[in-house]
């Protein structure tokens, strides 16, 4: 063990180390870059590298990747990397109230003791875990996908039926594109680009990013009010408040390293898994939502141990666990190294040595995700408006294309984000529609192989509430579901009766009107989505029609309510609207001039026009010239980077 | 000057031309797309290739991935990529010949310019290693007993798994259940973790899973080098030979003389000793199918054996 120890240790592997964490924090903070596609660019790299040295570089950038994806979510509400999602919840609000900083820190020191316990079950317990993980069947990622959506109930801002309308609209949506189970071509109205389904990522930034820019725009506000004093790292303050949570860290460790080592699951369901855990089991919480450090440490410590609870299954059953890792096995089995059963009772040094190196990247973060994060917290929040939203505008546009190399991802991208804007103001939030997304596929494939299997077996309801492990994943759903109606279940037992209805605010005719548009137009999805799967076999149109007929029912249901109560929760935008109204239409009319101008021409374009759109007094010449020359300059050095070293395809245009 | 010297001018100039461009190429990093996620058996062997292009041929021999739709959304834009050679796509049978049929998915097989057919992973039945099977006929006899029981998993619908599963099923004359899995991964996971009773993969699942599975029969034509104790199902007296195929295309636009260069340089990389043995130790099989004449011929019975699979599995009409 020693030996692999100091081989972990040499001089070249702490600088490989060193250097991949601190790339794979840049990397990921950029939404739209993930660590899938960072370590697939290495994989050349390493062929000429020793396959300890390459293994502890990719394994420090994913590592890095991974905790760089809390910076966006924090700051500017758009989760870096699909794992970040749940970050996005309590950490933005607290970078609203100006805590910014100290959700950084916290996330820091959250990932690294998550990176931490996921590594030590790699090295102590990776072979009863890759067990464990395979006890994990069709019903259970099926039943595990409904306990994600079961969030739903925490997450939809006291509007629980719009919540459950919002995810059903987040379910249909995954099942656009070719099925994986039944092989059917789904929803794509005849379009190519549907054929693939609507990518995530893209739709993440789509769906969180581009409200933020819309509304940044509105008013002359900063984005983040700057702290009035200097305050450092507040790392008293983030230690406290881990310790304070030292229960939570360490249960979302847990549920990260398990929910990672499961082949079929990930980064971002070990995020909300370990999130609904710990808001559940919080005495604060009512405040989860709305700033609780706590929501960003069970995010942040589950998702970095992932990392090596996602090598688990990629080392013991040569089985990728996590995206990244299936590139990394490929770029072991080039070097020769054979993953799967034998390489650990071989003795293999290497595993270990890796092993070592991941700990060692791990620890290593802390100073290095401290510094990147004072860094990544100064500059956007000393960036002026009119700078910050064309760079960041320009930085999803180019990292929704960078994903698939697609163009009409990044048009998609825009769309829901109009969409996102517009429901998140009538009371629909956005999280919902997220879980629906990321959750839908699961919960279909799981859903269709489980009745595959339990018919072939003629024993269907066994197949779904027999086994103990589903058993288990049921009675937890219920938990999380009921418990946010608990403090209304005691009213109702309790003396102190709840108001009357007649008490209750009775909104403007025009708030029930706008409601009743946005009710008749997801009315009108759930009917098309019905209509559509009468063309299906059944394998394929089972899961969308269910969800569609469900839908339904609940915006009927919604419908009756609002006329009986006439309560219309809207979100007020103060503001200008033209202001508003001129991002998206500035950034879809870049987009149509990518295939004519090329990339870099249309990008700076768009950020000249983001800079007319968010600047709001009159600048002279001279400083005007040094924004706008400077938000060129950073929309070019970006283009250069993702064509030149990332490799990206981008059109170049005429020119 | 007479007529046989200007004739022998031009043709002496029309061959330096194409002697020129077929030079000229690659005259840089030549872009390889695989239209799937990493980690499959397109990925991987598109890694295996990496490293003996670029020493062979001096450029880099660069990777990316545009996943979706079972490869549909890549191969959709392959012939809208520029076509001077630095741009190849990885192909897959019998997915570029059944999905075309199965519903619009932007791209007809015919659309497809391959250019080499480098490898195949050929059909293997694999049960745990804890499974009562021991032979091929075990399964046969339990399948018999227990109609639709016997469950397998496969990598997708309407893919060599799904295909493989049921020719067999009417070789032998039993009723088996395939139960589809995002992947091959998924597939092996739930084999491993005993969710079926058994899984159509490939030998590669052999060769990766070691004495954690069993494989019962492969579909060659003679046993597999790594695998010399597993019978082929012709030994047993099932006529099977199949399997996925996996190639290079390029966009229409590529000139005849690079899409005969970039074949060559294939086959070269295919014959290298080096190359096969890590291809072989990883439970592939090597597949010679260059551009042209052979080309064509083997497209042509390769669709027809599919199609006819296709059609009685119910994937398409």
């Amino acid at each position: 063990m020693l030996e692999h120890l100091m081989s972990a240790f040499s001089p070249l592997n702490i600088f490989l180390a060193l250097l991949g964490v601190a790339a794979g924090t840049i990397i990921g903070s950029i939404p739209g870059l993930t660590a899938t596609m960072a370590v697939a660019v290495l994989v050349p790299i390493t062929f000429s590298m020793q396959p300890d040295s390459a293994l502890i570089l990719m394994g420090a950038i994913y590592t890095g990747a991974i905790y760089g994806g809390a910076y966006a979510a924090i700051l500017l509400n758009t989760p870096g990397t699909p794992s970040a999602i749940a970050t996005t919840f309590d950490g933005y609000p607290m970078a609203k109230r100006g805590d910014g900083d100290l959700a950084i820190s916290i996330a820091c020191l959250a990932s690294v003791v998550g990176g931490l316990i996921g590594a030590l079950a790699l090295l102590l317990l990776a072979p009863p875990l890759a067990d464990a993980a395979l006890a994990f069947g069709p019903v259970e990622y099926f039943w595990l996908a409904v306990f994600g959506l079961s969030l739903i109930a925490a997450l939809s801002e006291g509007e629980f039926l719009k919540g459950v309308i919002a995810a059903c609209f987040g379910l249909l949506l995954a099942m656009i594109g070719i099925s994986e189970t039944s092989a059917e071509v789904r929803f794509t109205f005849g379009s190519n680009t549907l054929l693939g389904g609507i990518e995530v990522v893209s739709a993440l930034i789509g769906l969180y990013c581009i409200p933020v820019l819309i509304d940044l725009v509105a008013t002359p506000d900063r984005h983040l009010n700057p702290a009035e004093t200097q305050r450092g790292f507040r790392l008293v303050e983030a230690v406290t408040t881990v310790l304070k949570n030292k229960w939570n860290v360490l249960r979302s460790s847990l549920i990260g390293t398990f929910v990672g080592a499961l082949p079929g699951a990930g980064g971002s369901i070990a995020g909300l898994v370990a999130y609904s855990e710990a808001r559940r089991s919080s005495k604060n919480q009512a405040n989860y939502g709305k700033g609780e450090p706590g929501g960003v440490i069970a995010t942040e410590s589950a998702n970095n141990a992932t990392v090596g609870g996602g090598f688990i299954p990629t080392l013991v059953l040569g089985i990728p666990g996590t995206p990244p890792d299936a590139v990394i096995l490929g770029a072991l089995l080039v070097q020769g190294v054979r993953t799967g059963p034998t390489l650990f009772s071989d003795g293999a040094n290497i595993v270990y040595t890796f092993i070592f190196g991941l700990l060692l990247a791990t620890i290593l973060m802390l100073p290095v995700g401290l510094l990147i994060g004072r860094f990544a917290y100064g500059a956007i929040v000393k960036a002026p408006k009119s700078a910050l939203v064309p760079i960041v505008a320009f930085m999803t546009v180019i990292g929704a294309f960078s994903i698939r190399n697609n163009l009409s991802d990044v048009i998609i991208m825009i769309v829901l984000g109009i969409v996102g804007w517009v429901a998140s103001k009538r009371g629909f939030s956005v999280s919902p529609i997220v879980l629906g997304l990321i959750l839908g596929r699961i919960a279909e494939q799981g859903f269709v192989q489980s009745w595959t299997i339990g018919d072939a077996l003629g024993d269907l309801w066994g197949q779904f509430f027999g086994r103990p492990l589903s058993l288990i994943i049921i009675a937890m759903t219920l938990l999380t579901f009921v418990y946010p109606f608990m403090p209304k279940l005691k009213e109702l037992f309790s003396k102190s009766a709840p108001p009357p209805e007649s008490e209750r605010e009775r909104a403007s005719g025009g708030a029930v009107a706008r409601d009743v548009v946005s009710f008749a137009l997801f009315g009108v999805l759930a009917a098309v989505a019905i209509v559509q799967t009468g063309s299906l076999n059944e394998e394929a149109a089972v899961f969308p029609r269910t969800i569609a007929i469900g839908m339904a029912v609940f915006i009927a249901i919604a419908f009756v309510r609002l006329l009986l109560t006439r309560s219309v929760k809207e979100v007020s935008s103060p503001g200008s609207t033209p202001r508003r109204i001129s991002v998206p239409v500035i950034m879809l009319g870049a987009v149509l001039l990518i295939p004519v101008v090329g990339f870099g021409l249309a990008g700076a374009l768009m950020g000249l026009a983001l800079i007319a759109a968010a600047q709001y007094e009159r600048l002279k010449a001279k400083p005007m010239f040094i924004l706008a020359a400077s938000v060129v300059l950073v929309i070019f050095l970006f283009s250069f980077g993702f064509k030149d070293i990332l490799g990206v395809p981008l059109p170049s245009g005429m020119f | 000057m007479t007529k046989k010297t200007i004739i022998g001018a031009i043709l002496a100039t029309a061959f330096a031309t194409t002697l020129a461009t077929a030079q000229d190429f690659p005259s840089k990093s030549v872009d390889y797309i695989i239209p799937f996620g990493p980690g499959g058996e397109s990925d991987v062997t598109a890694r295996f290739q990496q490293p003996f292009f670029k020493d062979k041929f001096g450029q880099d021999l660069v990777v990316s991935y545009k996943p979706g739709g079972g490869g549909a959304v890549g191969w959709s834009q392959l012939n809208g990529m520029a076509g001077d050679g630095h741009t190849i796509m990885g192909i897959n049978l019998p997915h570029i010949i059944v999905k075309p049929k199965q519903g619009e998915v932007g791209f007809q097989t015919d659309d497809i310019t391959a250019i080499y057919m480098f490898h195949y992973t050929p059909d293997a039945i694999v049960v745990h290693a804890d499974s009562d099977f021991q032979s091929l006929q075990d399964l046969i006899d339990y399948a018999k007993a227990n109609p639709k029981k016997t469950t397998f998993s496969g990598s997708g619908k309407g893919t060599a798994n799904h295909i493989a599963q049921v020719i067999f099923d009417d070789l032998a004359d039993i009723e088996t259940t395939y139960v589809s899995f995002k992947g091959t991964g998924a597939a092996v996971t739930a084999l491993l973790g005993k969710q079926v009773v058994a899984e159509w993969g490939y030998t590669t699942v052999g060769a990766k899973q070691g004495d954690k599975v069993r494989m019962l029969a492969v579909a060659m034509e003679e046993r597999h080098p790594a695998f010399p104790n597993v019978p082929t199902f012709r030994e047993l007296g099932f006529d099977m030979v199949s399997g996925a195929y996996r190639g290079i295309a390029v966009p229409k636009s590529t000139p005849e003389d690079v899409r005969m260069q970039l074949s060559d340089m294939i086959r070269d990389i295919n014959s290298d000793p080096a190359f096969q043995k890590q291809m072989l130790d990883g439970g592939f099989a090597l597949s010679e199918v260059g551009y042209g004449a052979d080309m064509d011929a083997f497209m042509a019975s390769k669709s027809a054996e599919y199609l006819a699979a296709a059609k009685s599995a119910g994937v398409i009409d």
